[in-house]
Formats: C-alpha cells, sequence, structure tokens
C-alpha cells in the first residue's frame, strides 16, 4: 500500500477524492469543495479547482458508491431488508464503506469483503446475534459456486470403504449456524433460533446445490476427512454403517464428494 | 512503440462484443454467433470457478479474444500485485491476445479499491508518474499495452495542461498503444464543450490499435458513459470519421454493462455497427496520423 509514501500532490489529490467518495464528511463536499479540499491539505489552486468542478466531483461519489454497492444489495437481499426494517441499512454501509475493506481488485470479491468486515467488526451483532450467520447464508451458494477450481489427490475411488477418508470436493462446505437462516425471506427476515447444518456443493454440471444436513450426517462430514469412515460413524452412533455408506455414495455422484481415500 | 508492432492482426477486425456473465452459456453453446472477436476482463476471469467460468474458457479457448483490464490502478500509487501479474501474464498468453488493454486512470488509494475509473490530474508530476508506471506495467506483460481515455466528469485539481495534451504526453512517453474509446471522446466533448473531431484531429492517431464504442446517458446537466443504452448515430459517425481519419481498419468493440440485453438484441446491434463499419472500408481511405 502507498500509506508509508510522502504524499505527491498527485497522491494527495487522489486521497482527497477517495475521501470524498468514502468517508461520511463526502455527504456535504458540495456546501464548501474549497473547504474540503484544504482541509485534505491540498494547495489553494486544487482548493478553487475542487470548487469550480464541485458538480462533477460530487457525481464521483455516487458513481462509485453505486459500484460499491450494488453487489452488496444484490447479494444479500435479507440482511438489507433486516436492516432497512430497522433503519440501520445506511449507517451499515456508511461504517463499512468508512472502514476501507475492499482491498480487491476483483468485482465478485466486493461482497465477501463485506461479509469479512461483519465478522471482523460484529457490526450490528449485540443488536442482531444473528445477523452474521443471516448474511453468510445469503452468500453461501455464491461462494461455493465461484469457487476457484482446483485439482484432486489422484488415487480417489468413488465407492466408499469403511477404512476410508473423505475428501470433499474444494468448492464445498459444510456449515453450522445456530438459526435455521436459510429459511428467511425479505418479507420475514428474522430467523428462528434453531441449529441448522447445511451441504453447499457444486453438482456435475458446476451449478450450486444447497441440503439440509441432520447433525450427524454434518459431523461425519467433518469428521471422516481425518478419520476412518467406520470410526467417525461410530463415534457419531450411526450403527447402520451400510447405510452410511450408502449416503457417502450418492454425494460422491452429485459431486459434494469428490471420492474416497484410503486411511493410512 | 511504433504502429508496425499492430501489423498483421487482420484476424482482429470488424466489431466485436465485450464477452458479459449472462451471455456465457448461449456463446459457448452456439459456435456460429458470427461475432469476429470477444474482448474479455481478466479481473473477471482469472481465479474465477464454476459452471460460467468453465463457459468462459470453453469461448476463450475457442474464438479471438483481446483483454481489457478494469482496475489495475495504472495512475495510482498501490503497488502491482505480483501473483496477479504473473497470472495475468498467463493469461493473456493463454488466451493469445495480441494486445492487453488498461484504462488511463486510477482506481485504488492506500490499498482501497474504489472500483470507478477516477480521473488523474492533468499535471507535468501525473505525466511523470504515469508515463513511469506504464512503462513498468509493460515490462510485466508478454504483450504490448494499450491504454485508454475514459470519460471525465471533472478536472482533478489544478490542470496545467488539457485532457488531450496529457493523453498524448502519457502515450508518447511510456510507449504505449491507444485504445481509443470514441463514446468517451463524445460523451467528454458534451459535458465540456468541445469539437470531438476538433480534438481527435490534434491526437496521436498513429498509435490507435483499437477503438471502443458504447451508449451513454443524460443525468441533469451531466452525461455519463453508462455502457447501458443502445449507441446513438453521432456516435457512430464518430467512429466512422475517426476510421476514415486512420485510414485502417482497426478492430472496434462495442460494451455493454448495464441493461445487458438478450444476445439476440446485442447481436443485432453489433451488426449495425458492422454495417456502419464496413460502410466506411469500402471506400478509399485516406492515411491518418497528427490531424
Amino acid at each position: 500500500m502507498a500509506e508509508g509514501l510522502t504524499p505527491t500532490p498527485t497522491l494527495a489529490l487522489q486521497r482527497a477524492l477517495a475521501a470524498l467518495v468514502l468517508d461520511p464528511e463526502g455527504a456535504t463536499f458540495e456546501e464548501d469543495p474549497a473547504g474540503f479540499a484544504r482541509s485534505h491539505g491540498l494547495l489553494e489552486a486544487d482548493a478553487q479547482s475542487f470548487q469550480q468542478f464541485s458538480a462533477g466531483l460530487a457525481a464521483y461519489r455516487e458513481l462509485a458508491r453505486l459500484s460499491l454497492l450494488d453487489p452488496i444489495e444484490t447479494m444479500f437481499p435479507v440482511t438489507r431488508a433486516l436492516l432497512v426494517r430497522e433503519g440501520a441499512w445506511e449507517a451499515c454501509i456508511e461504517a463499512f464503506l468508512q472502514a476501507r475493506c475492499v482491498a480487491s481488485r476483483h468485482y465478485r470479491d466486493i461482497a465477501p469483503a463485506f461479509l469479512g468486515w461483519l465478522a471482523e467488526t460484529g457490526w450490528g451483532q449485540a443488536t442482531w446475534p444473528f445477523l452474521l450467520e443471516l448474511a453468510h447464508a445469503e452468500i453461501l451458494e455464491v461462494l461455493v459456486a465461484r469457487f476457484p477450481e482446483t485439482g484432486f489427490p489422484s488415487r480417489l475411488h468413488p465407492v466408499p470403504e469403511p477404512r476410508d477418508h473423505i475428501v470433499l470436493d474444494s468448492a464445498t462446505q459444510v456449515v453450522s449456524y445456530r438459526h435455521a437462516v436459510h429459511q428467511v425471506s425479505e418479507e420475514a427476515p428474522v430467523p428462528e433460533a434453531r441449529p441448522t447444518h447445511l451441504l453447499a456443493y457444486r453438482d456435475g454440471e458446476g451449478r450450486p446445490q444447497l441440503m439440509d444436513l441432520t447433525p450427524a450426517a454434518a459431523a461425519l462430514l467433518t469428521r471422516a476427512r481425518t478419520e476412518r469412515l467406520a470410526e467417525a460413524a461410530a463415534a457419531l452412533g450411526l450403527t447402520d454403517l451400510a447405510a452410511t455408506l450408502s449416503l457417502l455414495k450418492e454425494l460422491c455422484d452429485r459431486g459434494a464428494i469428490a471420492g474416497f481415500q484410503a486411511a493410512p | 512503440m511504433t504502429p508496425d508492432r499492430f501489423s498483421g492482426q487482420g484476424r482482429f477486425a470488424g466489431v466485436g462484443l465485450g464477452l458479459r456473465r449472462p451471455h456465457l452459456e448461449a456463446v459457448a453453446a452456439r459456435p456460429d454467433h458470427g461475432v469476429p472477436f470477444w474482448e474479455t476482463c481478466p479481473e473477471n476471469v482469472i481465479g474465477d470457478g464454476g459452471r460460467p467460468h468453465r463457459d468462459a474458457c470453453a469461448i476463450l479457448d475457442r474464438d479471438p479474444v483481446l483483454t481489457h483490464g478494469l482496475a489495475i490502478s495504472l495512475g495510482g500509487f498501490d503497488p502491482w500485485d505480483g501473483d496477479y501479474l504473473r497470472d495475468l501474464g498467463r493469461f493473456l498468453v493463454r488466451t493469445e491476445t495480441p494486445w492487453h488493454s488498461e484504462h488511463l486512470c486510477f482506481t485504488s488509494v492506500d490499498g482501497s479499491s474504489l472500483h470507478e475509473l477516477l480521473p488523474l490530474p492533468f499535471t507535468r508530476e501525473a505525466v511523470r508518474h504515469t508515463v513511469a508506471r506504464a512503462r513498468d506495467l509493460q515490462a510485466h506483460l508478454p504483450v504490448p499495452l494499450l491504454l485508454e481515455n475514459i470519460t471525465y466528469y471533472a478536472e482533478l485539481g489544478r490542470a496545467e495542461m488539457d485532457e488531450g495534451t496529457f493523453i498524448t504526453e502519457v502515450l508518447e512517453g511510456a510507449g504505449v498503444g491507444w485504445l481509443l474509446d470514441v463514446n468517451n471522446v463524445y460523451v467528454n466533448a458534451l459535458n465540456f464543450g468541445f469539437d470531438p473531431k476538433a480534438w481527435l484531429a490534434r491526437m496521436p492517431l498513429e498509435r490507435v490499435a483499437q477503438l471502443h464504442i458504447a451508449g451513454h446517458k443524460r443525468f441533469g446537466t451531466l452525461t455519463v458513459d453508462t455502457h447501458g443504452a443502445d449507441v446513438i448515430d453521432p456516435v457512430i459517425e464518430l467512429m466512422q470519421w475517426t476510421l476514415a481519419r486512420l485510414g485502417r481498419p482497426v478492430p472496434v468493440l462495442l460494451e455493454r454493462d448495464n441493461h445487458i440485453p438478450d444476445l439476440e438484441d446485442l447481436l443485432a446491434e453489433r451488426a449495425r455497427l458492422q454495417a456502419a463499419y464496413d460502410e466506411v472500408l469500402a471506400v478509399p481511405m485516406r492515411g491518418g496520423g497528427h490531424g
């Protein structure tokens, strides 16, 4: 990053425009454009230019914010509906933008950056303890859908044996929430407090799919990545091993599991 | 860089289309689309996955492709992302693009990406800085670099020169080619009150390797480069005037990023522009260069 640089006039101008776009004070820029420029250490000639071109500079605040907020409003419609209903959406967005945590050049990373900011700051979660889970559930399928392609160990087989480990597809996620955040809607955005386990994966066509899991199935998909299948199933009280192996074979056929590998 | 570096690129002529996510599945399934080439944004492909990514890769491996970056922040101060530059280089080689274009602007400050094409100051210091950045970026790329003139809505700080001089000094100082966006010239002419043909006539047209064309929209007193509407006739006429002035059949790329229509409608829009392109090429061309 350039924060350690001695600000040249060009860098100072770029920082002033970034502040105009991202910071709350930018909302009142047009009341005193030259004063805004001076408060950012710009030269008087530049301050007069900010005065002369105030309408065009103000347009950048609107355009850049539209660009940054469109993926968030698209990807988190229920989170937005909840916070709009509670009168907190604007404050949430202002805090997010002011934190300047969109670092990636990839446009697809803006929405995950918002989720990361919620996780890091805990914003709003004292009032809405399910907020982070809600936002995560909203973006889960997108994260799975766009997970980068990766390779797998070469010796995977498609039919599980009791001594095997599970190797999940690299895009697959097993998630557990304290709330039923996958059953909310924009009209009813507050989830029921009920433990929920989901399997998100890409099918053979590369399209995202979501499946409800029992607590035992979710635990098995986690434990059997490092323990032998038979041992993990027994520890979880899954006494019908044949049925368990059949379920895992089906998940492999669907694409959630990449394959099975004999444990060392 | 001389115009010779862009000679022998006959497979890139006519009017191409920006490859956009809503059309990937249909284009991948339809090799007979009739589009002579596509333009793709590496940031939207590199590091992506899933079905749309598979479709995009299938198209890029099958059809002629030009590459056009969105957010490298050429005129900014943040250091290059070495991992991204490595991936970008591989991507450019894979697509066999004859050149790679970026915008003459900045998009990030102090590590924060604004995802908007922001204007550079029209100053001697900004020219020196941008020339150095462009030369350095070119040194990292396996193909020639083009820079695109942007739409701007305000001068950033006190200008020491006009936009045309700024662009010329950067292109010539860095020794790079020019992706000339005629819609951006037209929109800037509307917003700042100048004659776009007179503006173009004094520019270094010998550096032009490719044109962009798009739609725009007026909001109050400001015209914005939205890429969200059909191209209007005056912009098509400016494209034709520019092609005639160039005297070379450079590729033209139709950009559409908002209110993206069905593929059939976009193909019809492309065909309309192709007819305008062919109309110019049907008559003997004048030589290009400085007006």
